[in-house]
């Protein structure tokens, strides 16, 4: 019987993965569902096993289950791995996504699944501290907080109960590595968070997934059952998140686990110290998590030769937006935005040219082609005023308003604030407000306020659009420094940058602003 | 004392070791916890804050706070980030000022800018600090989204809610959650929509919310300001006295306008309270002012006669000479007195100095008898001190908590605000009552054991407990062995080891099951530091005297008297009750609780007043009522206490009073004691006269004047006058000058004076040469009595039993917005939360006798029989019925019997016999009563000087 | 509802009752120096009168007790 290859993962689906997988087995095949290999445009994909090796043949749909069977296709990629979106990536987190069955245990452990663990479990919980610290692994969420210290704090924090908590409500626009990872290959998770377990001195540990992640939650549920034993004495327990993008801050997220409404905590207390329901918590995003069995397995030198600067390793980058080969690219990091965007994401889907670039989410700086040559690094995507994030980039064609970015930018945060903090409770109210009188180029005249005699400080005459331009700066200067969290902090940044590399779409006079700081 | 905020050092004290860091150039050396803030405050440098006040835990919303570290990027918060060894902070910069002003811009952007008829103008934290980061412009205007047309809540009748004023700072939400434990404001909605809302986004008044004050306390703007603000204005001096409602004793400051007063604020650095209230103190004292007061004397002949208008001349005359005519033909012991739980120490002093030396007798008790009586015995006999163990703050220590036959929430709210606290931390519970009170389940707090006992079975249920921890071999060997007296102890466990007193065997009796109690007993006894607190479903039996010792017993067994987190801890009913006792206002003892029989006690005492005393104990006051009826007791002066309708068996006090031939009683308003008075002296409030009074933990505490005595005088100056009358010759001129005559005649108070009392704010009895400081926890390294004395309790069940004609056992309580008979709290708008007494009656017994909810049913008993409206809960077991007594309408205590305990003749209030049955009216003694009660109130004025 | 000396004699018994599991000389005993230490003399002559009233029915304990106190306050009738 032949054996096929179909992806089950949610995107694939979307794209008609299932009625593809039901068309193979109706034509007598076993078809093993996968995870996703990561390029959408080549989805529905199927693989064909012959002779001990599988040819690719994508996007295909039930009709062409003969042509595909009998080779003559002409959607035949061949062997995966030296199509060129894949020849060039360097897949230490993501390699078994798309190869093997997610939940099957013996295809996990027949591809160097648990080699982390068990190395782990020769080893003292210091020694493995020591070894995610050598590999340079910093946190995948976005603020690349070095793994190896927070756990250290952990693991030097004396408590009669400790907590992993893996961060898996990913819920910038544009990111999906969080899910590919979850539905293709969640057991690398589960090893991940043993490893910490084991690390620190934790026994439980929480996945907190995002409400509509549906077959992710049910992945990560089938797994961890399947697995309990592999990882006992440590346990796991999926909690699915209430649909608050705030809570995919760690603090707010830790909240929402203790049955509280989300709401972002000050720290100190670290939640390393103090974390949930007061107890010393390991809280890591799940690239970071997943890249450890890795580490484990291979050695932290072999993780730490890949990368950039201060950037170690790999990242897994997720390109979308509009752009030709949308998917999950893992690379080390030094990429260049250019490459990632012209040469690996092929261009525009539409086919007119770039615009603007945005990186690491709805909050991530907008970048023109002007500074594709940036690298893929924190430091150096810091130093431009922008932030690397979670790695989602979503690509824009000319047809962008920028101005009218800027305000999805600051209405987004009003949507999402959870109102502790009173920069992002107001400040991004008054943001769209502001942005809307700048775009209508309204600026805003004598009223209400003006009209009180108890007010003589303010200026009695209509505002002009350069003062609004700068009390938007100013805003945006109380809401990046004064915001309690990343929510209201980053939301400056595509405003600024919008301001600062697309000021045409703002009106007004068009010279040129002063850099931002 | 002029008026001056308190200083607010923006997150609470830390208790680590010693930091240094320097700030602002100025080098500072502060404990290790503290933050940027408090530490900045400490040297006077005040930073900008508004979400930040130090009676609650940082939360780092506002950012107003933020300061520059050196070599840290950003701006942190100052009231989240702790101090560290060598941190360099700048508290100001053109940087900080500059994101200080966008975020103030930020907040008026949607603040009301009314400032100058804002009824917080002037004491508005938001004004202050927009002043403060120099606020020029609001670049923003007025034109986008904002709150300013929100509705006002003014459902409670004390504060307003605004939520056109409010910041959501979350300060009340967390001081709901923090301070009072009630959690019942939250934060509704997200982002730019969040509000506050009272639970379920329902009205104040309609919500969970106590009514504590606190949120309005926390409240940097008047979002939340009380209503006599509002009207009234901002005060403009404050006295810091004590609160005269339970014995929590409260420290408030009274904050005035000229001689009126604005509002009560609970005083920060108050020890019992430490900045927290509840509705009474807080806000029910508006009877002060209330119409009913009485403020002129006045006299009748006969009881049936219409009051006459007198002068003060006349009315202490009267007094006198009707007191020296009684004695003359019945005799020196045919009169007495009765001192008052409400008034100062000083004035109980006096009544019974009145007594003794005045009267020449010992016939001298207090309303202490029909409550804590039997704390007084019990805790003298098997400890040596008629008082509680630990101060308040003790309870954060405690790792399980015993709480039996009280109602924290109910009756002593500021305390179990503070026991719940550490509840939340961690603390275990057990509750041993028949009612399901709040404690047992409220949020975040769950009993671990909720041992819900048939009423009057206390004894056997702790006799139980002590047989778990006695043959399970929890006992604390090495404590009893070297703290207490070994005989008495090897008697007491060979007693309760019997197989007779296990929980297997009491489980038919108490109604609870054995496995229950054992797992209770063993958590009390190997949980860490256990403390009991108890209240008056423990005294109020006639095994009262018999609980509280076998309270002491087991608290002595398991070795949890003496340190921090333990003891045994009598709840008090009354602000002064405690006091009332130490004062000598028992028939059998002077004050510091010495004999009338000790010679030397006597001798002093005699020496002092120039007179001889009588070494016969007096009588008691259901002795005095006996007496009375019988014809040989005529005459009685009550001070501050309503015994009619606060005593038990009611009939039985009207028909003692009635036998009288000169009943005086002084009080703030005609009560219904007044109905049977010969001579009506009007009394003065807590508001108007200096004293002192003491509270649960022995805690003295001043009681200052805040304007004149709208009757006249301060009641120690009439009890003074009715003295002098009688030739006693009295020269006090200020109450300080009785408490020096207090501290010269009792040991335990030798070291208390006013002076000492301004400097410290208050002291915990025993003062002397030996505790100069005072003594916040008793028995450390011995007991006082030097042996702890385990007591044989055999349970002598009461001969007030159920059966067929009255099937049910009544309980009585109180409720939070009440207080005792109402007198005060029935004058004040704390009505809108109790109209009324309601009967509680287990679905089950309603069904039975066919009542519903809300109906009207007749509640009788062997004594009597009152009418008025069932509630039908399962808060309270098949079986019991539990009402309030707070309404004379209800008249509760028509109801309960003249059973009382034996040692001490506390009356069981807490177990009586009834039927309930359906009823459409009052009962004939209700409105008989009422008559008589309109009739005996009728006035006339004097008449005009012409 | 009782008399006072019903009253009287019933507190008696009730505290005796208390003491009782002491057995039964200390249990008078220690009824006798309770009602020593808290009834006024009004009482106790009630209690005295009680005890030589032929119409007046004691309970055991309670004469007993009475009887004890009046040798012991040495008002011996």
């Amino acid at each position: 019987m032949t054996r096929v290859f179909v992806s089950k993962d949610m995107a694939s689906v979307a794209l008609g993965a299932d009625g593809l997988a039901r068309a193979f087995a109706d034509a007598g095949c076993e078809v093993v569902r996968t995870g996703s290999r990561g390029l959408f445009s080549i989805e529905p994909l199927v693989e064909v096993e012959t002779d001990g090796a599988r040819i690719a043949y994508g996007p295909v749909g039930p009709g062409d289950v003969a042509a595909v069977l009998d080779g003559s296709h002409p959607a035949r990629i061949g062997a995966i791995e030296a199509h060129p979106f894949f020849a060039s990536q360097q897949r230490f987190t993501f390699a078994r996504c798309g190869v093997t069955d997610p939940l099957n245990l013996a295809d996990y452990a027949a591809n160097g699944g648990w080699k982390g663990l068990e190395a782990a479990f020769s080893l003292s919980p210091q020694e493995v501290v020591d070894a995610v610290k050598a590999s340079g692994l910093r946190g995948r969420g976005g603020a690349g907080f070095p793994t190896g210290i927070k756990w250290q704090t952990v693991l030097d924090t004396d408590a009669d109960e400790k907590f992993i908590v893996c961060n898996a409500d990913e819920g910038d626009s544009g990111t999906f590595a969080d899910r590919m990872l979850m539905e293709g290959d969640p057991y690398c998770l589960i090893e991940g968070m043993a490893i910490a377990g084991h690390a620190v001195g934790a026994t439980h540990g929480y996945i907190y997934i995002r409400s509509e992640y549906p077959f992710a939650i049910e992945a990560m549920r089938e797994a961890i059952a399947r697995s309990a034993g592999k990882v006992a004495p440590f346990t796991l327990e999926v909690r699915v998140g209430a649909g608050a993008y705030v809570c995919g801050e760690e603090t707010a997220l830790l909240d929402s686990i203790e049955g509280r409404r989300g709401q972002v905590r000050a720290k100190p207390p670290l939640p390393a110290i103090e974390g949930l329901w007061g107890k010393p918590t390991v809280i890591n995003n799940v690239l970071s998590l997943a890249a450890v069995p890795f580490i484990l397995a291979e050695g932290a030198q072999a993780y730490a030769d890949v990368g950039f600067g201060r950037s170690r390793g790999t990242m897994p980058i997720q390109i979308a937006g509009n752009v030709k080969n949308g998917g999950l690219y893992e690379v080390g990091f030094g990429v260049t935005l250019g490459e990632l965007v012209d040469e690996i994401g092929g261009g525009t889907a539409s086919g007119r040219p770039v615009r603007a670039v945005q990186v690491g989410g709805p909050l991530g700086a907008y970048f023109p082609p002007s500074m594709f040559h940036l690298p893929f690094d924190y430091e150096a995507f810091a130093q431009a005023g922008g932030l690397i994030g979670h790695a989602g980039i979503t690509v824009f064609d000319d047809s962008v308003d920028m101005a009218h970015m800027a305000r999805f930018a600051m209405e987004f945060c009003a949507v999402e604030s959870c109102g502790k903090c009173t920069p992002c409770r107001i400040g991004s109210t008054r943001g769209v407000e502001l942005i809307d009188r700048i775009v209508a180029k309204a600026p805003r005249e004598s009223g209400a306020l003006e009209a009180m005699p108890q007010i003589r400080n303010t200026k009695g005459a209509a505002r002009t659009h350069d003062e609004e331009i700068d009390l938007l700066r100013d805003l945006c200067d109380t809401m990046k420094y004064g915001s309690l969290c990343a929510l209201g902090g980053f939301t400056p940044y595509p405003v600024l940058s919008a301001l600062d590399h697309f000021r045409e779409d703002f009106g007004g006079a068009s010279a040129l602003p002063e850099a931002a700081e | 004392m002029t008026f001056t905020r308190e200083k607010d050092f923006g997150t609470p004290e830390a208790m680590g070791e010693a930091v240094s860091l320097t700030i602002d150039g100025q080098e500072i050396a502060v404990p290790a916890g503290t933050s940027i803030m408090r530490a900045a405050a400490m040297v006077e440098t005040d930073i900008p804050k508004l979400c930040a006040t130090d009676s609650l835990e940082s939360f780092g919303s506002c950012r107003l706070c933020l300061v520059e570290i050196e070599g840290r990027a950003g701006y942190p918060a100052s009231c989240t980030t702790p101090v560290a060894p060598g941190m360099v902070v700048h508290t100001e910069s053109e940087r900080l000022r500059k994101l200080r002003r966008g975020v103030m811009e930020l907040y008026i952007s949607d603040h009301p800018l009314d400032c100058l008829t804002c009824s917080a103008n002037g004491d508005c934290e938001l004004q202050d600090q927009a002043g403060a980061v120099g606020l020029r412009d609001v670049r923003f205007g007025y034109e986008g989204e904002n709150h300013l047309e929100g509705c006002k809540d003014e459902s409670n009748p004390y504060f307003t809610f605004d939520p056109a004023k409010c910041i959501v700072c979350s300060r009340c939400v967390r001081a709901c959650d923090e301070t009072q434990g009630t959690l019942a404001l939250t934060v509704d909605g997200r982002g730019f929509a969040s509000k506050i809302a009272a639970s379920q986004d329902e009205s104040f008044l309609s919500s969970e919310c106590v009514s504590c004050g606190a949120c309005v306390q926390a409240c940097p703007t008047s979002a939340l300001i009380e209503n006599t603000v509002i009207e009234k204005g901002t005060p403009d001096r404050s006295v810091v006295t004590t609160c005269a409602y339970c014995g929590v004793g409260c420290a408030f400051r009274a904050e005035m306008r000229g001689e009126e007063l604005v509002r009560m604020v609970p005083w920060k650095d108050g020890k019992a309270n430490h900045g927290h209230s509840c509705v009474k103190g807080r806000f029910a004292w508006g009877y002060a002012q209330h119409r009913d007061r009485v403020l002129n004397p006045m006299v009748r002949g006969a009881v049936d006669e219409p009051w006459r208008e007198v002068s003060w001349e006349e009315a202490i005359a009267h007094v006198a000479s009707e007191y020296r005519r009684i004695q003359k033909d019945y005799g020196t012991r045919a009169i007495g007195g009765i001192t008052s739980s409400r008034c100062t120490n000083e004035e109980t002093f006096l009544v019974q100095k009145l007594v003794r030396q005045g009267f020449g007798n010992n016939n001298v008790d207090t309303c202490a008898r029909v409550c804590h009586s039997p704390t007084g015995y019990g805790l003298k006999t098997t400890f040596g001190t008629s008082a509680g163990t630990q101060d308040f703050d003790s309870v954060q220590y405690a790792d399980v908590i015993l709480v039996i036959g009280a109602n924290p929430t109910d009756g002593h709210p500021v305390f179990a605000s503070l026991m719940k606290r550490r509840l939340r931390q961690g603390a275990k519970l057990i509750v041993v009552d028949p009612r399901r009170i709040d404690l047992v389940r409220s949020p975040h707090i769950e009993a671990s054991h909720h041992l819900p006992l048939r009423p009057g079975t206390n004894v056997a249920m702790l006799t139980a407990m002590a047989h778990v921890i006695v043959t399970e071999g929890l006992v604390d060997e090495a404590y009893v062995r070297e703290r207490c007296d070994t005989e008495a102890y090897a008697e007491w466990a060979e007693f309760v080891s019997d197989p007779a007193h296990s929980p297997e065997a009491i489980e038919e009796l108490t109604g609870v099951p054995a496995a229950d109690v054992r797992a209770a007993a063993r958590l009390y006894a190997t949980g860490g530091n256990a403390a009991i607190y108890y209240g008056l479903g423990v005294t109020e039996h006639s095994q009262g005297s018999s609980t509280v010792m076998a309270i002491a017993n087991l608290a002595m067994a398991t070795g949890n008297v003496g340190k921090e987190g333990t003891g045994v801890n009598p709840l008090r009913g009354q602000n002064n009750v405690q006091g009332a006792c130490d004062m000598g206002s028992f028939p059998h003892e002077f004050s510091g609780y010495r004999h009338v029989s000790d010679n030397a006690a006597r001798a002093q005492f005699e020496q002092d007043w120039g007179v001889a005393l009588d070494p016969e104990p007096g009588l008691r006051i259901p002795n005095m009522l006996d007496a009375a009826t019988d014809g040989t007791f005529k005459g009685i002066f009550i001070q501050g206490e309503d015994i009619l309708q606060s005593d038990p068996n009611t009939k039985h006090v009207a028909a003692g009073l009635a036998a009288m031939e000169c009943v005086v009683v002084q009080d703030l308003f005609l009560n219904e004691t007044a109905n049977y008075a010969h001579v009506f002296l009007p009394g003065s409030t807590f508001l108007e006269k200096d004293g002192t009074f003491t509270n649960a933990e022995r805690r003295i505490q001043r009681v200052r004047k805040v304007m004149e005595p709208r009757n006249g005088y301060g009641d120690w100056e009439v009890v003074q006058l009715v003295a002098n009358a009688m030739g006693l010759g009295w020269t006090y001129t200020h109450p300080s000058q009785i408490m020096d005559e207090i501290a010269r005649l009792t040991p335990t108070f030798a070291g208390v004076n006013y002076q000492m009392l301004d400097e410290r704010g208050s002291l915990q009895w025993p003062v002397n040469a030996a505790a100069p400081g005072g003594t916040p926890m008793m028995h450390i390294d011995h007991f006082v009595r030097g042996k702890g004395n385990f007591v044989v309790t055999d349970y002598v069940p009461t001969d007030e039993r159920t059966g067929p004609r009255f099937p049910l056992l009544l309980t009585t309580g109180r409720i939070l917005s009440q207080y005792n008979v109402g007198a005060q709290t029935r004058r004040t708008a704390n009505v809108n939360w109790h109209e009324e007494d309601r009967l509680e009656i287990h679905p089950h017994d309603a069904e039975n006798r066919g009542i519903r909810d809300g109906n009207w049913v007749s509640l009788r008993s062997r004594a009597g029989e009152t009418t008025l409206r069932a509630l039908i809960t399962d808060r309270v077991a098949p079986g019991v019925v539990y009402t309030t007594f707070h309404h004379p309408d209800t008249q509760a205590n028509v109801i309960t019997t003249d059973f009382s305990d034996w040692a001490t003749n506390c009356p069981e209030y807490k177990v009586t016999a009834v039927q309930v049955t359906p009823s459409n009216g009052p009962s004939d003694w209700q409105q008989s009563y009422r008559a008589q009660a309109e009739q005996s109130r009728r006035i006339e004025p004097a008449e005009p000087a012409e | 509802m009782m008399s006072n000396d019903e009253r009287l004699a019933y507190m008696a018994e009730q505290i005796y009752r208390n003491f009782a599991a002491q057995g039964r000389d200390m249990a008078i005993a220690s009824t006798v120096d309770h009602i020593v230490s808290f009834w006024d003399p009004r009482m106790k002559a009630q209690a005295f009168a009680m005890l030589d009233d032929p119409a007046v029915r004691l309970s055991d304990g309670a004469r007993a007790v009475f009887e004890k106190l009046r040798i012991e306050t040495g008002a011996v009738g």
